[in-house]
């Protein structure tokens, strides 16, 4: 049951660890697909806001 | 604009090359598969599994063991690496079959249940345990490869193991080293389509690096496809260990078996295990327990 215990765990700390690299390493969709002349707004965000409420 | 190959494809100078097609109709048969045949496939696979294993259970019932032959002797099957091995690979495997499975049945099952807004929830966090529950799946794969790939290669023995039915006709045991044929195949099964889960899941974990947009809905049939089999296959494998076969469990569990169980069922690897080290530390008394 040791074995089975610390296998789990170490599964769990792999995944956290891939998460922490692959997530560091993305870039989104307005760096990597569009320049600068292709944002309407400030990136990150878009015309309805971040909550979506209209406001930015 | 210009045809090529049934697309309408132009040119653009942003730096996403691939929104220069405009339209690309193998997109419609990929729909077709991903929301027509796959969706049966992997209920067929899945379910039909599951049916056989019912029925094998309710007709044969569990494969016994015979108490009164057990020596009390035990010998290490597998070590403590090993076993942290196969729990690695199959932790993360139930992981991503179950949230592979939402993929495809989640909207249709999951989501009349628990609702749209937690079923969105749910299958974001399903998304990210995938993707990166993968990498854990795919280094024990590697482990696997290093720790059992000597034992599981095919020999003579195994032509006579399955010849004999793997010692389910009759009342004889046929003869197998660490691994019997079965147990190869197992093996093996767990290679080719952990490695080709591995090669198509990496090339969907970063889009367009190595392929277009045909090659990625490849990709995603192929993934699809292997993964609902691997599944099913795994589901038999699952059942072996732990309610089909008294004690199968605690080779993996514990790492030991009865000697006499061993000797019935691996004679000829009990015989190397022996001639290593006949009375050492790889055979020793340390009470009876239940043997594979």
């Amino acid at each position: 049951m040791k074995t089975i215990v610390l296998a789990v765990v170490a599964a769990l700390a792999l995944g956290a660890l891939a998460a922490a690299l692959l997530t560091g390493a993305q870039r989104t969709a307005y760096q990597a697909y569009a320049t600068s002349g292709a944002r309407v707004s400030e990136p990150g965000h878009n015309l309805v806001g971040p909550t979506w409420s209209g406001e930015n | 604009m210009f045809r090529e190959l049934g697309r309408l494809q132009g040119r653009v100078s942003i730096p996403d090359a691939k929104a220069a097609t405009l339209e690309q109709p193998q997109g419609r048969d990929w729909r077709q598969f991903r929301e027509g045949w796959l969706p049966w496939i992997g209920a067929l696979a899945v379910l039909g599994m599951l049916l056989a294993l019912f029925a094998f259970y309710f007709t044969k019932g569990r494969i016994r063991l015979d108490h009164t032959e057990e020596s009390g002797t035990k010998i290490q099957r597998f070590n403590a690496f090993e076993r942290f091995t196969h729990w690695l690979t199959a932790s993360s495997f139930i992981v991503l079959a179950l949230t592979g499975l939402n993929y495809i049945f989640g909207k249709r099952l999951l989501m009349p249940l628990i609702g749209p807004d937690a079923f969105a929830t749910l299958s974001q966090w399903g998304k990210y345990a995938h993707n990166f529950l993968a990498w854990p799946f795919m280094l024990g794969i590697i482990f696997m490869i290093v720790v059992w790939l000597k034992d599981n290669i095919p020999n003579r023995v195994d032509v006579a193991w399955v010849k004999a039915g793997g010692g389910f006709l009759g009342d004889a045991h046929p003869s197998a080293y660490r691994f019997n044929a079965g147990q190869k195949v197992v093996f093996w099964l767990v290679m080719i389509c952990g490695i080709a889960m591995s090669v198509t899941g990496i090339i969907m974990l970063f889009p367009f690096s190595a392929t277009d947009i045909n090659g990625m809905q490849i990709t995603q049939v192929v993934h699809a496809l292997i993964g609902v089999l691997f599944i099913a296959a795994i589901l038999a494998h699952i059942y072996i260990g732990s309610l089909g076969m008294e004690g199968a469990y605690d080779a993996m569990g514990s790492g030991e078996v009865d000697l006499a169980w061993a000797r019935r069922h691996h004679d000829l690897w009990v015989q190397q295990q022996e001639a290593k080290t006949a009375s050492g530390p790889q055979i020793g008394s340390r009470g009876a327990v239940p043997a594979e």
